[in-house]
């Protein structure tokens, strides 16, 4: 399914489009071509390219300090890149805020799940649903029938996603009262509130128990499998392994490798820079 | 007394709006705004130099509660990029500058002479009686709609406990109130007593304050102790009470503020000002609670918790704590107008950084993010003066200036007690407090 490719070190087959010959009949929903980000003097992602295919789970992989999370700030332009380009669903974004970026369809979590923890469960799942006629402040005024009547399709549908995570019983709890794994949860499921083209997972599986780690994945396949595209940060390789189609490799914010889950466990680069030597 | 009510109940509305805008600000969207004052500022003197100038009082009102808002736009501007506690910073240094102008640019603001004998509200309005009957109508419909929030709230306090028990709590709530009451008012009168026979020497007289409040205090904390273990709805049946005898003392402020109505000529300046004010803060408390209910006040409570969250959903966050900032301006300006008609007089003095400050007492007393609170805030700092004021000078041993620095102190104690005890303000949520991140 993908081609074989040497790149890794040398910067001339980076600038070109990856993934060009692929035989894949799947779009390119998200590229990014030679991603920099300097802090300060230290170059933290260095000419980083990435590719998402339409209806993918894309896998980012790379050793502690690698620059992933910096590389979806920049996906996302929650940090500027100093230079480089991010194409989304055919358009150039990368001049775009970051709110403009998610109403396009890119919506992204955090390594640690964030939720707002003094709003209910079920306010965080509303908040995040597009073009509410109520969040313009005139139409409070001037459209109350029709923003209640937003209000009410919304929580539908945001019951309807909370029961598929099996947070239903939570709706009216504090989303602060939630443990470690329901927050990854109910950040997945507000992240799909959006309903967006592509979803950002960042580590959605650290820090949780095995057997919740299990129904994350499955919550993906299933999202996945109705269509959403993912690109998922994760360092536990069973869960890259059994989810994605394809996978990236960084390391000191270049690109390494890139593959099959299976192609890339057994890249010789890969391992290097996982294990040293 | 009626005079002094209906003073009282002026003020009370004015801090309440002042209260709610900070309330939105602050409460509501996280907002540091130690610069409140600078929104009054602007609110009242637009409003009066327009009024002088023969524009109608509530086209004023409006241009002032435009400039004001404007002034958040500006200062938004110029800050909300930044950390929020740049905010803070800039927002306590524009009210300064704004004071300072008005002080010294006496062409148009006459600096510390003041201007005067602007026109106010309803004052030159000759009501027959059927439209002070109206007038009366509104006010009781303003007081009933509240009553009526207060009562649903109230039941749904008590609705988990069984009647027999509120039943039998109650009326050993009510013992408890009225003893601590009677002795509270027993140690006043003989502090009284002894302040204006000179009896004993002032520290004496100091050392039996002291003593005999150290004394209720510690044992009606033995007493509480003692009988919220033998009463199982104690603490609902005291709420049943407190509210009660507060709901009782409010509808005899209504009743006098009515009656002010009633005789509107003795003081139509004041009479027609209370019933603006209460009208005006009645719109501004309803607009606010269905703004903060509806998906608009969503996001603004989403800024307050993680703007990082609220823009990774797709919320401009920037443009909504703009409007916010404008929004809370321009209802700190109506303040300004209404303070302005109030005094009569506007001089810079008017607007120190301690009305920004009595403004945050306010909205912290009553639990930040919570109108009603606010609202109730503003009560307690008006109950507060008023008592202080009349009560104090007679039964302690203290001068004036002595006296308005204790009053002060007070309040610093107070809310520091508040900030152990219940550091979410009297109406807010104690489990807000302990949620993590």
């Amino acid at each position: 399914m993908v081609d074989e490719r040497s790149k890794g070190t040398e910067e001339a087959d980076l600038s070109s489009p990856p993934l060009s010959p692929s035989p894949s009949p799947l779009p390119s929903l998200l590229s990014a071509k030679a991603l920099s980000k300097n802090f300060g003097g230290i170059r933290v992602v260095d000419r980083a390219s990435l590719d998402v295919r339409q209806g993918s789970i894309t896998g980012l992989i790379g050793p502690n300090g690698a620059g992933k999370t910096t590389l979806f700030n920049l996906l996302s332009n929650f940090i500027r890149p100093n230079d480089g380009e991010v194409i989304f669903a055919g358009e150039p974004i990368q001049h775009l805020q970051p709110h403009q970026i998610a109403q396009r369809g890119l919506v992204r979590t955090f390594q640690v799940a964030r939720v707002l923890s003094k709003l209910s469960v079920m306010e965080n799942m509303l908040l995040a649903a597009q073009n509410q006629t109520g969040e313009n402040f005139w139409n409070v005024w001037l459209r109350p029938g029709q923003s209640v009547r937003e209000e009410r399709h919304h929580r539908e549908r945001a019951s309807e996603l909370l029961e598929s995570v099996g947070l239903a019983h939570m709706a009216q709890a504090y989303a602060g009262a939630l443990s470690g794994g329901q927050r990854k949860l109910l950040e997945m499921a507000r992240a799909l509130m959006v309903r967006p083209k592509l979803i950002l997972l960042d580590e959605p599986a650290a820090g949780v128990n095995p057997t919740l780690i299990n129904q994350i994945c499955d919550h993906i396949i299933r999202w996945n499998q109705e269509g959403m595209t993912f690109l998922v940060i994760e360092h536990n390789m069973d869960v890259i392994m059994s989810l994605c189609d394809r996978v990236w490799v960084l390391a000191e914010g270049r690109n390494l490798a890139s593959g099959t889950p299976a192609e890339v466990q057994h890249d010789p680069k890969v391992l290097e820079a996982y294990l040293g030597q | 007394m009626q005079g002094y009510i209906v003073f009282l109940v002026i003020f009370t509305a004015i801090y309440a709006v002042f209260g709610l805008g900070l309330n939105l600000q602050w409460g509501y969207t996280g907002l540091i705004n130690f610069g409140h004052v600078a929104f009054m500022v602007l609110g009242a003197y637009t409003t009066v130099l327009l009024s002088l100038r023969g524009v109608p009082l509530i086209v004023a009102t409006m241009v002032g509660a435009g400039v004001a808002a404007l002034l958040g736009l500006l200062i938004g501007f110029a800050t909300l990029r930044l950390r929020t506690d740049y905010l803070a910073i800039v927002t306590i240094g524009v009210s300064e500058l704004l004071r300072l102008i008005a002080l010294n640019e006496q062409w148009l603001t006459r600096g510390t002479f003041g201007i005067q004998r602007f026109p106010l509200p309803l004052a030159n309005f000759i009501p027959t009686m059927s439209v002070r009957i109206l007038m009366m109508a509104v006010l009781t419909l303003i007081v009933g709609m509240g009553y009526w929030r207060w009562w649903k709230w109230l039941r749904r306090q008590v609705k988990d406990i069984p009647s027999e028990a509120l039943l039998k709590s109650a009326p050993t709530a009510l013992g408890y109130v009225a003893s601590l009451g009677i002795l509270v008012f027993g140690i006043g009168a003989i502090a009284k007593h002894l302040k204006s026979s000179n009896a004993i020497p002032d520290w004496g007289l100091g050392l039996f304050l002291v003593a005999a409040f150290a004394i209720v205090i510690v044992s009606y904390h033995i007493l509480t102790k003692r009988v919220s273990t033998k009463l199982s709805a104690w603490s609902s049946g005291l709420l049943l009470v407190c509210h009660f005898l507060l709901a009782a003392l409010g509808l005899w402020i209504f009743g006098v503020s009515a009656s002010a109505i009633y005789d509107y000529d003795q003081n139509p300046a004041k009479n027609g000002l209370m019933f603006v004010s209460v009208v005006t803060l009645a719109l501004i408390f309803w607009g606010l609670e269905r703004l903060v209910e509806s998906p608009w006040g969503r996001i603004l409570k989403a800024i307050r918790e993680d703007e990082e969250v609220a823009k990774a959903l797709g919320k401009n966050v920037f443009w909504y704590k703009l409007q916010s900032l404008m929004l809370g301006g321009a209802i700190a300006g109506i303040a300004g107008a209404l303070y302005a008609w109030q005094l009569t007089t506007v001089f810079p003095k008017n607007f120190e950084p301690l009305v920004t400050f009595n403004a945050w007492t306010i909205v912290v007393l009553g639990g930040a993010g919570n109108n009603t609170g606010t609202l109730l805030g503003a009560a307690i700092f008006w109950a507060y003066e008023a008592i202080t004021r009349f009560i104090l000078e007679d039964i302690i041993p203290l001068n004036e200036s002595q006296l308005n620095a204790f009053r002060i102190m007070v309040i610093g104690l107070l809310l520091m007690g508040l900030m152990v005890w219940r550091p979410q303000g009297i109406l807010g949520k104690k489990e807000e407090l302990t949620l993590g991140r």
